[in-house]
């Protein structure tokens, strides 16, 4: 296989124009989405290729961290969008994102089994902090939903005298688990149903198959460990917003 | 008369209501004693059930203050006060498992008879103990939640409306409970109710609110057949709304 040129990239967008006669012919109303997404994603995809060519040039610590905070604040936002009933929730999305993966690449990073270098941190932290950004918004919107909705089951806990977090443990669960149902998900299926993208990656640019294998599972073992810290993160951040210091559960947070 | 069990001074609770401050309990001050069964009665909206979740500081009030035994509500744990001030929710909610998994939730020490005598005391079959609860009925729910009420062995139970949410039929089944267990076990009892009838036959003293305030109080007779007040007359020929 030859690597890509723009002639190669322009010449696929024959598919792109497939997709859209199908659509119309189906009376299916995305091919504005479509002609739409697929610009952007042109656009956005070469703007990335330029800005980590010049991040891997200069090979500097400070910049790949600040690679790393800016695409976890963006994620943030992202995901922030997706939580209903909290004010500001972006607090809860950032943060929670950015212990999970820093945490995550941090002992990486320590163990060596990555090395501080651009072309390792930026694609891995980008599928750690897209995860992360997943749970983060599923966790913290599945746990205010719940928490609203369940008022009479936490509060008839509360008059018995127990604790906040007794009294919503089974809320707590729950939203943890929605938040690393996906991850838990890729791990049952990895390499029967699909082959992931790290990994398809790998071998479509020429490396060993077991090499690539390797690296997935790494790759996994990452994604598991951020999307668990994570989605805990995000259960104790937005939990503690419901909650007084007097074991009250208050719906105006 | 016995010290008071507990004490409301100056108590009032203050919501933002479509943007505007309500005050839901306002400057209400009550001697509670013990042993006594307290009806707090008043048309919708009026504050009842306010008051109740302040005395169980589900709420915290904005001004003024819950004394239990002379003590400070703020100076308990709160979870230490809510196993010694009950309270029973209008639509019972069960928790899952059996009606011996609801018991020992509520506390866990409860021996083998201690469960049992529970179970008869809130008149349910002993036959059921060991029964999912997820299949009963309303009124068989409202028992179960009665006999978890005692299993933390309060000193005071506080009920809110809790025949509202039952058919008529078991209406009078419960309000006798209710009056069977305050006897004996020595209960002070509150128990918010929209109908001056069942305060006449399970009350010993009224309470009448009225937009959050206190109108008129003292013996259940007086209160609701012979008001002193304007608002307390209205409330008697059901002109409140």
């Amino acid at each position: 296989m030859t690597t890509p040129g723009f002639l190669e990239v322009a010449i696929s967008l024959v598919l792109v124009v497939i997709a859209i006669v199908i659509a119309r012919y189906w009376r299916i109303p995305v091919e504005k989405d479509m002609a739409l997404g697929s610009v952007r994603a042109f656009a956005q995809l070469v703007a990335v290729g330029y800005a980590l060519e010049f991040i891997f040039d200069l090979e500097s610590p400070w910049l790949i961290i600040l690679a790393l905070v800016i695409m976890i604040v963006v994620g943030a936002h992202a995901a922030s969008g997706r939580v209903k009933g909290i004010r500001r929730p972006f607090v809860i999305t950032v943060s929670a994102m950015a212990v999970g993966s820093f945490v995550t690449i941090g002992v990486m990073v320590l163990a060596r089994i990555i090395s501080f270098e651009a072309r390792y941190i930026i694609p891995l932290g980008g599928m750690i902090i897209g995860n992360s950004m997943n749970a983060s918004a599923l966790t913290a919107d599945r746990l205010s939903s719940d928490l609203r909705s369940q008022r009479l089951a936490i509060e008839s806990a509360l008059a018995l005298g127990k604790g906040w977090r007794v009294a919503s443990a089974k809320f707590i669960r729950n939203s943890a688990t929605a938040g690393m149902m996906s991850m838990l998900n890729f791990m049952k299926t990895v390499g029967i149903v699909a082959l992931p993208g790290a990994m398809t990656g790998m071998i479509l640019a020429g490396a060993e198959p077991l090499d690539a294998v390797l690296l997935q599972i790494i790759v996994a073992y990452m994604l598991l460990s951020a999307v668990t810290i994570t989605s805990i993160m995000a259960v104790e951040l937005t939990v503690r917003r419901f909650f007084t210091r007097c074991h009250q559960l208050q719906h105006d947070v | 008369m016995n010290p008071p069990v507990l004490d409301l001074k100056n108590l009032s609770r203050v919501i933002q209501s479509d943007g505007q401050p309500r005050a839901v309990v306002d400057d209400i001050s009550y001697h509670f004693h013990r042993e006594r069964v307290y009806t707090i009665i008043g048309p919708s909206g009026a504050g009842k059930s306010s008051l109740l979740r302040l005395v169980n500081r589900l709420d915290e009030p904005t001004s003024g203050e819950v004394f239990f035994h002379g003590k400070a509500h703020c100076d308990y744990r709160p979870c230490e006060l809510r196993q010694k001030i009950g309270y029973l929710f209008q639509t019972p909610h069960l928790f899952e498992g059996t009606i011996r998994d609801n018991l020992l939730y509520a506390n866990k020490e409860l021996s083998d008879d201690e469960v049992k005598s529970l179970v008869e005391q809130a008149q349910i079959k002993s036959s059921l103990i060991d029964r999912p609860t997820d299949r009963f009925s309303v009124g068989e729910k409202q028992r179960v939640a009665i006999a978890r009420l005692l299993a933390t062995r309060p000193e005071v139970v506080l009920l809110d409306e809790p025949t509202s949410a039952l058919d008529p039929s078991y209406t009078e089944a419960i309000e006798e409970l209710i009056k069977q267990i305050v006897d004996r076990e020595d209960l002070t009892a509150i128990v918010v109710t929209h109908n001056p009838q069942q305060a006449l036959r399970i009350g010993q003293e009224a309470l009448l609110m009225v937009d959050g305030k206190l109108i008129e109080h003292g013996e259940v007779t007086e209160v609701i057949n012979n008001p002193q007040t304007e608002l307390g007359r209205l409330y008697k020929e059901r002109r409140l709304k």
